[in-house]
């Protein structure tokens, strides 16, 4: 099974690359990687969850919260263990998906199309070799893409789907994998989207009892993405990535009583280029080089505002430069030496008045080292962030410069290496955002980064039998985490001007549970199960004199279960997939008036593979919600009913 | 809708301050025949937090002690909406204006049973009432799209909009005038500066006069002379006070001034200001008390004041953090406190009810 990091000669990763064959039926036992939580789910597994976006993909993760506003343009965004949205690094091949502006990473907008596998990481990765940024996070979401693994026989591949069904969804997308040269390849991918985003929905609380057409959800979006790969072997690679992102939607916004006017627009375009080179020395050194340039815009309307133009017009356009060096080296077989230093850039423009144009340089040093001592295996790392900001106009930021330390240890308290016990120890912070520091005439530039200080121990057992089951992983990990000095929104001068201020504590001690099995059934069907099961009791204890105090944060359950079962041969497979999230509350006072209810939430799906005229073909169909249940993550932001998408997908 | 946050931040400047109303006392013709009337209890309009839907209505009935979180939805089986902004009550009516859902309910004030939820919208597009104020059977409703809108109090209709200034606030009545505080605080780098002025037998602006930037609250006095509040721009226009003679019309002082909203009850004008409530002396127009407050009550962070013409009591309500539940403190005259009522989300005003 399993990640030996220190595993002496062995240099070559893992190859993921047996779940893109056609061959579902060899499952493999899932990787359990043991240094700290890690949690994946890979392509081939997608439609087990009726995933259509990255946020779908992961919302049966243990620890996982999704922050989702509803509709299939609706805001999709994740906080892991409680810690809150900004402390997740996004990854796309290693590098982190910016946002300097805001923090927030809409995961319902990143598309599966070209996803080979997702990894959420509490903590960070446990690889010695990667980014300075990968330790800048308190937890890593880690997108890997897809690469082309073709043959001089048949040189290229190509994928086209559609997708359509509920909310007037039509989304056709096309992959093109093609072979150049030797060691040349290329993958380009094409997707566009069209909804209405119209949905039923009950609102709870206005004196009706008829049933509202959700509107204004409406979306069109454009992707393309195109990569080129040169590898001499496993040890020698290279990529070049160019990413396009377009899209126009409507803003639902939340449900207002007795008024139904929602004529809000926003406006998206996203570009970066991205190179990464990857070189191991057979001497155990081992180099990783990252570059990436980046451009996002965002555009947003509220042509209901009540100004002098009699619209609310705001665009904002952000740039980001970035280049990370990493470089490690096996000092002996057990002990590996690693430093990396990323530099970026990161500027902010727009066409509001008065703004700060604020400017950011960032400077990541971390030092890491790892050491295998019989079966124990130690990680650590510390990490130095700089900061220096500059503005146009008013005052920027003062330079910052903090220290994080990061520790992880497994033992094998046995001799058979099925069960380990880890544990790790992360200090880490989030910058405050742009908008924390530079809003428009309020920004509080002595903002403090915000810190999140992490305990965890936990065990895995992981074990490959022959009879009845195929495997069984069991995983549990107990944490506990603090969050200080909270960037939270209060008044200042006056109760009209709102600014950031470092002032909230949150206490969270929380349990993750895990088990994944399989079983055979008869010659040729497979039986799967697997469940997560997340505890959180996540405690504001800012001031101890507020009626506040001790009250579970907003919007956190304190308990979750998510339910994955299916059955599947070489050519059918029938999934279920079971959600349960306990009731919320929706302010930070945990009182009866402020109770949000919790839900139980069903989905299934069915695929079918076939050959069409000696191309495999799938075809699947997928049913949302199929109780047709009323909820609500957030209030006011009803998420909709029964739904169903069918996907007809060849491969060429 | 990665702009969600933005704009939270970006409305709640706008939304989230509120002021508690001015009582016009000299001016409520119901104010002085029942002042031997005997008082039931109150009601405490709370906001509740934006894009909550949750606004409500706290009554607290001063015989039999007891409190009811939210009076309206217990009696009409619905929310009052979102951001209830003000509330006042004329004849055997209570008018609640409800700010972001649009509305102004119309409920019995005796009990808080709806009468009529009137929709203030102009073609679909809603007008966002903020204000209310009455003058012989006429209700006056300032909406933030720049109008005034006469209601006719028995029949409930909207008989007329007045065209103002942008984003209009808080009104008084001196002279038989209407004196409407036109912010334009949706224009955040550009707010309006001025007073219009309606008079109240041709129903017709007659006058805009010139303030300092942003003004919101406005209180008129029994001299005659009308006091408004305006915020600055926050950066180098400091918050200030006007002070205009009803008789011309001209402003006759404008002196920075630390404050939100402002009600007068005889000499005495109680402002607060985001971390205490002073006293200011309409008669000497000078500061009577810095704090009102003289028994060490703190309060966290005074969102509204009342004064209740019966018994003299001043109410403070506490907006606390503005994302949990407020409270209302009773004090005597004296500014020594007397009881204070938990209530929900942001209060922000207090209404007296006779038996």
């Amino acid at each position: 099974m399993i990640i030996f990091l220190f595993s002496g000669k062995l240099l070559a990763q893992t190859d993921t690359t047996q779940l893109r064959e056609v061959k579902v039926f060899s499952t493999p036992i899932p990787k359990v990687k043991t240094l700290i939580p890690t949690q994946q789910v890979s392509a081939s597994d997608f439609k087990r969850y009726n995933a259509n976006s990255v946020a779908d993909a992961i919302h049966n993760f243990s620890g996982v919260n999704i922050k989702d506003y509803g509709g299939i343009g609706g805001l999709k965004t994740v906080s892991v263990r409680s810690l809150g949205e900004n402390h997740t690094g996004v990854l796309y091949d290693g590098v982190q998906i910016n946002d300097a502006q805001n923090g927030q990473i809409d995961l319902g907008k990143l598309s599966l199309d070209d996803v080979q596998e997702i990894i959420l990481y509490n903590g960070q990765p446990a690889e010695i070799c990667q980014p300075a940024r990968t330790y800048a996070f308190a937890s890593v979401l880690a997108i890997k893409t897809i690469h082309p693994q073709l043959n001089s026989n048949k040189p290229y591949q190509i994928k086209a789907t559609i997708k359509g069904g509920s909310f007037g969804l039509i989304n056709p997308s096309l992959q093109w994998q093609q072979k150049l040269a030797e060691s040349w390849s290329m993958v380009v991918n094409g997707n566009w989207q069209n909804a209405t985003g119209k949905y039923k929905y009950k609102v709870d609380g206005d004196g009706s009892d008829t049933l509202t057409i959700r509107k204004n959800g409406d979306i069109t979006s454009f992707g393309t993405d195109a990569s080129l790969f040169w590898a001499k072997d496993d040890s020698n690679k290279l990529s070049f990535r160019i990413n396009y992102y377009n899209s126009e939607q409507g803003l639902p916004g939340a449900i207002i009583f007795y008024s139904s006017s929602s004529n809000q627009r926003l406006w998206n375009k996203d570009v970066f280029l991205q190179t990464g080179y990857d070189k191991k020395w057979v001497n155990g050194l081992h180099l990783l080089l990252n570059t990436k340039v980046s451009q996002n815009y965002i555009r947003y309307l509220d042509p209901d505002f009540l100004n002098q133009q009699g619209e609310l017009d705001q665009r904002y356009t952000q740039h980001e430069y970035y280049q990370s060096a990493a470089l490690s080296y096996k000092v002996y077989p057990n002990l590996e030496l690693s430093y990396a230093s990323d530099i970026s850039l990161n500027d902010l423009s727009t066409n509001q008045s008065n703004y700060a144009y604020p400017i950011r340089f960032t400077w990541l040093n971390v030092f890491a080292g790892a050491l295998k001592l019989g079966r124990l295996n130690v990680q650590g790392n510390i990490l130095n962030t700089r900061i220096n900001e500059w503005v146009k106009k008013g005052k920027a930021a003062p330079s910052k410069s903090i220290y994080s330390p990061t520790f992880m240890l497994t033992i094998e308290p046995f001799t058979n290496p099925d069960f380990q016990l880890r544990a790790f120890y992360k200090d880490i912070y989030r910058i405050p955002t742009f908008n924390d520091l530079y809003y428009t005439n309020v920004g509080i530039r002595t903002l403090k980064p915000e810190f999140a200080e992490q305990y965890n121990i936990g065990f895995t057992f992981s074990k490959a039998f022959t009879q009845i089951l195929d495997y069984a992983t069991i995983t549990t990990d107990i944490y506990y985490n603090n969050v200080k000095d909270k960037i939270i929104a209060i008044p200042s001068k006056d109760i009209n001007t709102w600014s950031m201020f470092n002032l909230g504590k949150v206490d969270i001690r929380g349990l993750d549970l895990s088990l994944k099995t399989q079983t055979p059934l008869g010659e040729n069907w497979k039986v799967i199960l697997s469940g997560n099961y997340t505890y959180q009791e996540a405690l504001d204890v800012t001031d101890s004199k507020s009626s506040v105090y001790l009250n579970q944060i907003p919007y956190t359950p304190k308990h979750t279960l998510a339910i994955n079962a299916g059955i599947n041969d070489e050519r059918v497979s029938l999934y279920y997939n079971q959600i349960y999230c306990s009731s919320r509350y929706y302010t930070s006072q945990n009182l009866p008036e402020y109770f949000v209810p919790g839900f139980s939430i069903s989905d299934a799906s069915l695929t079918y593979k076939f050959s069409l005229n000696k191309f495999l073909a799938t075809a699947s169909a997928e049913v949302n919600n199929l109780f047709n249940k009323s909820y609500a993550i957030i209030r006011s932001f009803p998420m909709p009913g029964r739904s169903v998408r069918f996907t007809f997908q060849i491969t060429i | 809708m990665k702009q969600f946050k933005i704009n939270y931040l970006f409305l709640a400047f706008t939304f989230v301050t509120l002021f508690a109303s001015c009582r016009k006392d000299k001016q409520d013709p119901i104010s002085s025949p029942q002042l031997t009337a005997e008082r039931k209890g109150l009601f405490v309009l709370c906001e509740g937090s934006f894009n909550g839907n949750n606004s409500s209505l706290t009554y607290y009935d001063y015989d039999s002690k007891i409190l009811t979180q939210d009076q309206f939805a217990k009696v009409n089986n619905r929310g009052l909406g979102d951001t209830g902004n003000d509330i006042k009550v004329y004849g055997s009516k209570m008018y609640i204006i409800v700010n972001v859902s649009s509305t102004i309910e119309v409920v019995n004030a005796k009990t808080a049973a709806s009468i009529k939820n009137i929709k203030m919208d102009d073609a679909g597009k809603d007008r966002q009432p903020r204000y209310i104020v009455f003058n012989k059977n006429k209700a006056f409703i300032s909406s933030y799209d720049g109008t005034v809108a006469v209601m006719d109090t028995t029949s409930l209709t909207i008989e007329k909009y007045i065209t103002v200034g942008r984003n209009p606030e808080q009104m008084a009545i001196a002279n038989g005038k209407l004196y409407v505080a036109n912010s334009g605080g949706l224009d955040f780098n550009n707010p309006d500066k001025t007073v219009s002025v309606i008079d109240l037998n041709t129903l017709t602006e007659i006058k805009k006069i010139t303030v300092v930037v942003n003004p919101r609250g406005v209180a008129a006095d029994q001299y005659g002379d009308v006091y408004v509040l305006s915020s600055g721009n926050y950066t180098d226009i400091n918050a200030s006070m006007a002070i205009i003679d009803s008789k011309t019309d001209l402003v006759k002082k404008q002196n920075d001034f630390d404050g939100g909203s402002m009600i007068i009850k005889d000499d005495f004008a109680y402002i607060s200001t985001y971390d205490h409530v002073k006293v200011y002396n309409v008669k000497t127009e000078t500061i009577e008390k810095e704090d009102f407050i003289t028994d060490g009550t703190t309060i966290t962070s005074p969102y509204g004041v009342a004064v209740d013409n019966l018994t003299g009591e001043v109410f403070i309500t506490d907006a606390k953090n503005y994302i949990s539940n407020g409270e209302v403190f009773c004090f005597d005259k004296d500014g020594h406190k007397k009881y204070s009522i938990a209530t929900g989300i942001n209060p922000n005003n207090v209404v007296f009810i006779n038996k």
